[in-house]
């Protein structure tokens, strides 16, 4: 043997630290099981059973510490590839930990697996579609324990892990940038730890005043039904743009007063939340108005609405106020992919029903908790494609691509345009397999143009689509591949494809 | 007045060349045979050392100047040597040479210990705009805070009839404005009333701004007011000359043959149309219609493109031409080949530190024609015999005063008037003259 054979040794195989990645999912895991205390609480205030969501958090907790423990290897580092990984499986975990409730508690609507599965995922991943077809079998810790899945979701379970366990401050940012929406986070810090704190932070306090609110609206006596129970459980949904609802009939079962208050709120949670922390904590207002993403944000919500009431006006389906309320609150809950609704509009003729298909595409601000392409992305692409408008004229012509006048650099639109191609590339796949699945395997009764909603909505993380499917109804009736469908797509769009896409290919995993 | 000077590089033999024959020069550099080709043209001392060594920089005798000029190529050594000459010669008036605009912003904040400090891409990008405000004039400066202006211009074929070969008391000129010199084959001419312009002749206008401006107008009617320039090469020089075109508004395209430094002006210039081109070939120069635009500016890092790309562009139609000279051999070429207006970056450097050499009573000085004539803004003294007498009177001794700046405003004085003591007076003169001239007033 010649001496440097034994320094080179065997060759390595495997291009990630999967033992680290799976040391930091468990560790993840660990904590998130924490999560059922509140459903526990909720539980014990009503004198229900607690063992369901007991069992659960022992569960995930208890496998999230094996795990922990059966990984531990000294010299264990999470860096930019394991963080891929982490990301998705933790995200494909925190489902399988909603679900179990489900499992245990939920009844019969609820006890198919792959049901109970994409319960958990539509919360977790905020989208709001749901198998729930009848809302009043459910105890009120189960429906409860629906919103909160929603809520932690929303502003991201790793940001928050960031935010709180001093132990993932090391390669965090590649993490949380793989959770948050949006091409760039606008950071609030240097430090990623006091970014996620502030994020976090500003969640938690729009959370209250939406409860506050609409509590106070409920003791006024505008709503007999907004009950301090109804206002906590449909803050929970709309802060992260969820859509799940304790109501069969969504936000209809609420009065007009409650409906503006939740349509605000959907707005602020479309928006950029680190600009809003700027706006609202640093008393800095002006910045709403210098950001060009916001500004097309709020141009898109008024333009849609103007012409969404005047269509519900001209069907005569609503008029005055309320005409105004539904078009608006309609367009928001699409826009922002919250998913609520305060009318069936599956009932509504075509040209709204488009109209609310094409809005499920924008999405809202990025840094928001919204699902779907997002404002700045679209911004981004119309100035790539004037840009490659003038090139086509003048090919020397160098035109940086601006973005509050601040240059872009070409890889972040590379990745602009990257994602919008596999975002649309996805819809048209998922779509696909549904309606061959729907049309050959079930006797639902589905329009040519209902699977292209209905993926649509879970790679948006919208939730209702159009038809059976739509807001008052549910999945339930849809078979198991296109509900197996929906949570991939549903978990892709809420991590913005590229952390789910990369573990597809070769190169991830050998060298 | 004891100058130290270091780098003797093209800035710093220029400076020496102005100053040697009135003042007590000590020249450092780091290599010993440029400071050799200098002791062979001029009577200075020379010292072999480092700008950034305290030691050598004390040793040359730093501590006994009065004026420390940092002028070598690097900015880094300039600004260390202008921080150890703030230590060592501490009554020194401290001047520094920069090309980089961000130490011009710094110095202007005050967060920079030197006295005065000069951009060599921010001088030449003001030359240039002063060029495009008299289009017709080879070379233009200003005194006085912009209120007086000094033009060099040729008279050619271009010239309007009515001031060519018509005595200058019958032509009707601008007002506000004083032929100061015509400067015919090898001689020079203070201009009486009975002189004519001749095609060939070349001009020394001072005058108020405007005037300048239809002087301009008198001598290539066809000029015009540039307001569309195109401008090769997005280095140092040309974003600076990019920066102060756009501050006044004018519509600018740059042409960059380098795609990281074009991409770096595209993003520092949001309204400014940066293409990606060497800018020789021919069909980007018809696609893009650069040849409409009125004037170029040729700032690229190497002469030889730069008169080139000019030609060049003179043949696609653009009808005024500023060429960067970087090499002073390269202005003659260039004025060969046909260009309109050549600028020395280093030229415009030394002329603008030259300045400072200058008598206190002295503000300003610019040179002509390769420092053979200069223009003075000297401030009269009490005792000047000159005081009282009135301009009709004065002995022409080989300079004219073009203007007197009185509480402020400029006057162009005409025969009656009377200099009055405390009056900046700018005055053009032989460059030989000019210590006799500051001395008389």
């Amino acid at each position: 043997m010649t001496p440097g054979t034994a320094r080179i040794g065997r060759p390595h195989r495997i291009a990630i630290d999967l033992w680290a990645s799976l040391e930091l999912i468990g560790s993840l895991g660990k904590y998130l099981g924490l999560a059922a205390a509140l459903p526990i609480a909720v539980a014990l205030w009503y004198g229900e059973p607690i063992w369901p969501y007991v069992v659960a958090g022992a569960i995930t907790s208890g496998f999230g510490f094996a795990l922990e423990r059966l990984a531990a290897r000294p010299g264990n580092r999470v860096g930019i590839r394991e963080g891929f990984l982490v990301v998705s499986m933790t995200w494909l975990l925190a489902a399988a930990f909603a679900c179990i409730p489900y499992l245990l508690a939920g009844g019969d609507q609820l006890s198919h697996p792959v049901d109970a599965y994409f319960e958990g995922m539509s919360g977790f991943t905020t989208t709001g579609a749901t198998v729930v077809t009848d809302f009043d079998d459910l105890d009120r810790s189960l429906a409860m324990w629906r919103q909160f899945t929603q809520w932690l979701g929303g502003m991201g379970i790793i940001v928050l892990a960031i935010a709180v366990l001093p132990r993932l401050r090391v390669g965090g940012r590649q993490l949380m940038e793989s959770e948050l929406p949006g091409p760039e986070i606008g950071t609030l810090s240097e430090r990623i730890r006091s970014t996620a704190r502030r994020l976090w932070l500003l969640y938690v306090l729009l959370t209250a005043a939406e409860a506050l609110a609409l509590s106070a609206i409920g003791w006024l006596g505008y709503d007999d039904r907004m009950t301090p129970y109804e206002a906590i459980a449909h803050a929970f949904t709309t802060l992260p743009t969820g859509g799940f609802s304790t109501q069969a009939r969504s936000i209809e079962a609420f009065s007009a007063a409650s409906q503006w208050v939740i349509a605000v709120f959907i707005i602020l949670a479309g928006a950029n939340f680190a600009l809003m922390y700027r706006a609202i904590l640093r008393r800095r207002p002006q910045v709403f108005v210098r950001d060009e993403e916001f500004r097309l944000y709020v141009a898109l919500i008024a333009a849609a609405t103007v012409f969404l009431t005047a269509q519900l006006w001209a069907y005569g389906l609503a008029e005055g106020e309320e005409a105004v309320r539904t078009g608006l609150f309609q367009v928001v809950t699409i826009m922002t992919s919250t998913g609520y609704a305060t009318t069936d509009f599956a009932l509504w003729p075509i040209l709204p029903i488009l109209t609310l298909f094409a809005l499920m595409f924008v999405g809202g601000s990025a840094g928001s908790t919204s699902g779907g392409i997002k404002i700045v992305r679209h911004l981004l692409l119309g100035k790539i494609l004037r840009r490659e408008i003038d090139q086509t004229l003048s090919a020397e012509l160098v035109m940086p691509v601006r973005l509050n006048r601040t240059p872009v650099d070409e890889k972040t639109l590379r990745a602009v345009a990257a994602f919008v191609l596999l975002y649309i590339g996805l819809w048209v796949v998922g779509a696909a397999v549904i309606a061959v699945e729907v049309a050959a395997f079930t006797n639902v009764e589905l329009s040519a143009f209902e699977p292209l909603a209905i993926s649509a909505s879970a790679i948006g993380n919208v939730g209702p689509a159009f038809g059976v499917t739509g807001p008052m109804g549910s999945y339930a009736p849809l078979g198991d591949a296109s509900k197996i469908t929906m949570i991939v797509l549903m978990w892709a769009g809420r991590l913005e494809i590229l952390p789910v896409v990369v573990l597809l290919t070769r190169h991830y995993w050998r060298l | 007045m004891r100058v130290f000077l270091i780098g003797a590089g093209q800035v710093g033999t220029t400076i020496v060349e102005a100053l040697h024959e009135d003042h007590e020069i000590t020249v450092l550099d780091t290599e010993g045979s440029r400071l050799q080709a200098l002791t062979s043209r001029f009577d200075v001392a020379v010292f072999e050392g480092n700008g950034t060594s305290r030691k050598d920089l004390s040793a040359a005798g730093i501590g006994r100047a009065d004026l420390v000029i940092a002028c070598t190529s690097r900015d880094e050594v300039n600004i260390v040597a202008g921080m150890f000459s703030r230590r060592e010669a501490e009554k020194a008036t401290t001047v520094i040479r920069t090309s980089s605009s961000e130490y011009v912003e710094l110095w202007r904040e005050g967060q920079l210990d030197v006295d005065f400090v000069v951009s060599s891409e921010l001088e030449t990008a003001y030359a240039i705009s002063r060029i495009l405000g008299v289009p017709a004039a080879r070379q233009t400066d200003v005194f006085a805070d912009g209120q007086v202006q000094v033009g060099e211009f040729d008279v050619d074929e271009n010239a309007s009839a009515d001031v060519v070969g018509v005595p200058l008391r019958n032509a009707s000129l601008p007002s506000d404005s004083k032929v100061a010199a015509i400067i015919r084959g090898d001689g020079m001419i203070l201009p009486r009333g009975d002189e004519e312009l001749l095609h060939g002749d070349r001009v020394v206008i001072i005058g108020s701004p405007a005037a300048a401006k239809a002087w301009s107008a008198l001598l290539w009617p066809e000029g015009g007011t540039v307001r569309d320039v195109v401008i090769y090469g997005a280095g140092r020089v040309g974003s600076a000359i990019a920066r102060v075109l756009r501050e006044q508004g004018l519509s600018v395209r740059m042409v960059e043959a380098e795609r990281e430094q074009a991409r770096r002006v595209a993003e520092a210039f949001p309204d400014v149309r940066v293409f990606n081109a060497s800018g020789f070939d021919p069909d980007f120069l018809e696609r893009e219609r650069i040849g409409q635009a009125q004037a170029g500016i040729f700032a690229m890092r190497d002469d030889a493109k730069n008169q080139y790309a000019a030609s060049l562009a003179s043949v696609h139609g653009i009808p005024f031409t500023i060429a960067i000279a970087h090499e002073a051999v390269s202005i003659s070429a260039f004025e060969q080949a046909g260009i309109d207006v050549s600028v020395n970056p280093r030229a415009v450097t030394a002329e603008e530190i030259v300045r400072f050499a200058h008598d206190p009573r002295m503000q300003q000085v610019a040179m002509l024609e390769g420092n053979r004539y200069e223009v003075l803004d000297v401030t009269t003294r009490e005792t000047s015999r000159y005081i009282g007498m009135s301009f009709r009177d004065m002995p022409v001794h080989g300079s004219l005063i073009g203007a007197i700046v009185r509480n402020g405003q400029a006057i162009f004085p005409h025969g009656d008037d009377v200099l009055e003591a405390g009056d900046r007076v700018i005055i053009f003169t032989e460059a030989a003259n000019a210590p006799w001239v500051v001395e008389a007033l």
